[in-house]
């Protein structure tokens, strides 16, 4: 049985603005899955339904089996992640979390580990607006965690992290998924979620554009070929009456449709020099660029 | 909801809006009191009246902070996290507006007492014997302290309705300060059905005395139960839009 199950969400802002357009996924136990796409795509719209903070026009969806405004202590079953600023500024880091832990039961003992478990145990009582971005990004995981709840819904977690922190963030991640706990997360920085997420969910203005797991999808990619030549002109006339898809550059080609062998092929029997030629499995990025195009075309 | 209840005290504890709410209440109450008492002559102290100023403002601090007690957690969207905790988003409202009322109520009791020592203490420096309770009865007092959860009460409950802090702070004091008074001054039968005009008329003004025999348009206890519409009325109407509104 699916963790989340979204069935037909829809909503709209006003008359002019369809933020989520009837976007159908499900959500499998144990797997961290990413919400991917461009800002204003949708992806905190949907998050917000599921945690019942936006509510529909149109569609259901349900986590854990019941709407979440149904579900009793929810804090203990579903965590949280969605602003980083949602705190006070004058309260410490420790009374933010005590604030949300008093109202749902859990005790000071937890707030305490979950500051430790974030790393945030030598900040806990500095008021909130001492925080840089990236500790607040830590606070407001430590408070998702609070309940030690087995559903993770993250938007945009690793915003303001520097390097260092994406990867703590990453292994973090990976650790949840160990032990058994459901992550969605969402972001709009392809390549920081590709190392990290089991499936994908690909929206784009309030569509789904494509759901799955990460290697059906990242096998369903076209590779494209690179190509470096000082008649980069010629060439680029010359694949393209062979029917292929050509980007270039300046002298660099991205050539989609013919392999490496063929593409040589063709710069040969032109007597067209090449200065560099390989193959490239395109990123996550280009993947969904592919995608979005694909679908806009149609 | 006791946990919620907690939690809302906490929050209070939790910044300085607790001892921000306490200093306001020290300078109205004993800003004034002190003035009179130590300016005014001897004749005029005997002859009463100081609690009447003393309360003046209280009322208005209270409505005050129970808008920023509301605006505050849209302010920084702490509400995100009070309605992901209990997605019944009316127990929030609910609980929210019983424990400002009841702040409202203790912060009073503590005005009353402060009010009644500091007069006390005052008077016997002058060397004048007054009746520091202004001839007030328990019961008086005990509506004073009442309006003064209600009002608090108010106050969350506007904020819940207009969520933009220094509009809906702004707002309800021009309102309460300006249009309820000139309202008052061209339409008094009108003017006498306002909320802060009942308010008024049930608690502070005129302690000792029913405003209803001095021309008022509603008795006191007619006043009292059309406070308790209004508040009725804006509570419903708070939660309701509460329960409808897109946390974005």
């Amino acid at each position: 049985m699916p963790v989340i199950k979204a069935e037909h969400l829809t909503k709209r802002f006003g008359k002019k603005v369809l933020a989520v357009d009837d976007v159908s996924f499900a959500i499998e136990p144990g797997t961290i899955s990413g919400v991917l796409g461009p800002n204003g795509a949708g992806k905190t719209t949907t998050l917000r339904m599921i945690l019942d903070l936006v509510r529909p026009t149109a569609g259901s969806v349900t986590i854990l089996g019941s709407r979440y405004r149904d579900m009793r202590a929810p804090a203990a079953r579903v965590g949280a992640l969605l602003d980083a600023s949602g705190f006070h500024p004058g309260r410490s880091g420790r009374n933010a979390l005590r604030v949300i832990a008093v109202g749902a039961g859990i005790s000071d003992a937890r707030v305490d580990e979950t500051l430790a478990l974030v790393e945030l145990e030598g900040a806990a009582r500095r008021a909130v607006k001492g925080y840089s971005t990236g500790m607040k990004q830590r606070l407001a995981l430590a408070a998702a965690l609070l309940g030690d709840p087995e559903v993770l819904i993250l938007d945009e977690p690793a915003n303001g992290l520097d390097p260092e922190g994406m990867l703590w963030l990453r292994t973090f991640l990976r650790k949840l998924a160990r032990e058994g706990r459901t992550v969605l997360v969402s972001s709009h920085v392809l390549a920081e979620v590709e190392q990290t997420v089991d499936d994908i969910l690909i929206m784009s203005e309030g569509k789904l554009l494509a759901q799955g797991s990460m290697r059906e999808l990242m096998a369903s990619r076209q590779p494209v070929v690179r190509v470096r030549s000082p008649q980069a002109e010629m060439l680029e006339a010359a694949l393209r009456a062979a029917g292929a898809a050509v980007n270039r550059t300046n002298d660099a080609l991205a050539v989609r449709g013919p392999s490496a062998a063929e593409v040589g092929d063709v710069a040969h029997a032109q007597g067209i020099a090449l200065h560099e030629l390989l193959t490239e499995e395109p990123s996550l990025e280009e993947l969904f660029l592919q995608i979005a195009g694909t679908r806009r075309e149609q | 909801m006791i946990a919620l209840a907690r939690a809302e005290l906490l929050k209070l504890r939790s910044t300085r809006t607790a001892l921000g709410l306490f200093l306001a209440i020290l300078l109205v109450t004993l800003g004034p009191l002190i003035l009179l008492l130590a300016l005014l002559s001897r004749s005029d102290l005997a002859g009463g009246g100081l609690g009447v100023v003393a309360y003046l403002l209280v009322p208005m601090v209270l409505l005050v902070f129970g808008i920023l007690g509301m605006t505050n957690e849209y302010r920084h969207r702490t509400i995100t996290y009070a309605y992901l905790v209990t997605p019944r988003r009316w127990q929030v409202m609910a609980v929210k507006l019983a424990v400002y009322a009841l702040v409202g109520i203790a912060t009073m009791l503590f005005t009353v007492v402060l009010v009644y020592v500091v007069t006390r203490i005052g008077a016997s420096l002058r060397g004048v014997e007054i009746d520091a309770t202004d001839g007030a009865t328990l019961g008086d007092y005990t509506r004073q302290i009442v309006v003064a959860g209600l009002i608090t009460a108010f106050g969350v409950a506007l904020g819940a309705l207009f969520r933009a802090q220094v509009l809906t702070v702004a707002g309800t004091l021009l309102w309460a300060l300006v249009v309820e008074i000139l309202i008052g001054a061209f339409k008094p039968a009108v003017g006498g059905w306002l909320p802060f005009t009942v308010f008024n008329q049930v608690s502070a003004v005129s302690m000792g005395a029913d405003p209803g025999t001095a021309g008022a348009t509603l008795s006191r206890p007619q006043a009292f139960i059309v406070s308790l519409v209004y508040i009725a009325i804006v509570s419903v109407a708070a939660i309701f839009i509460s329960l409808r509104r897109d946390v974005t």
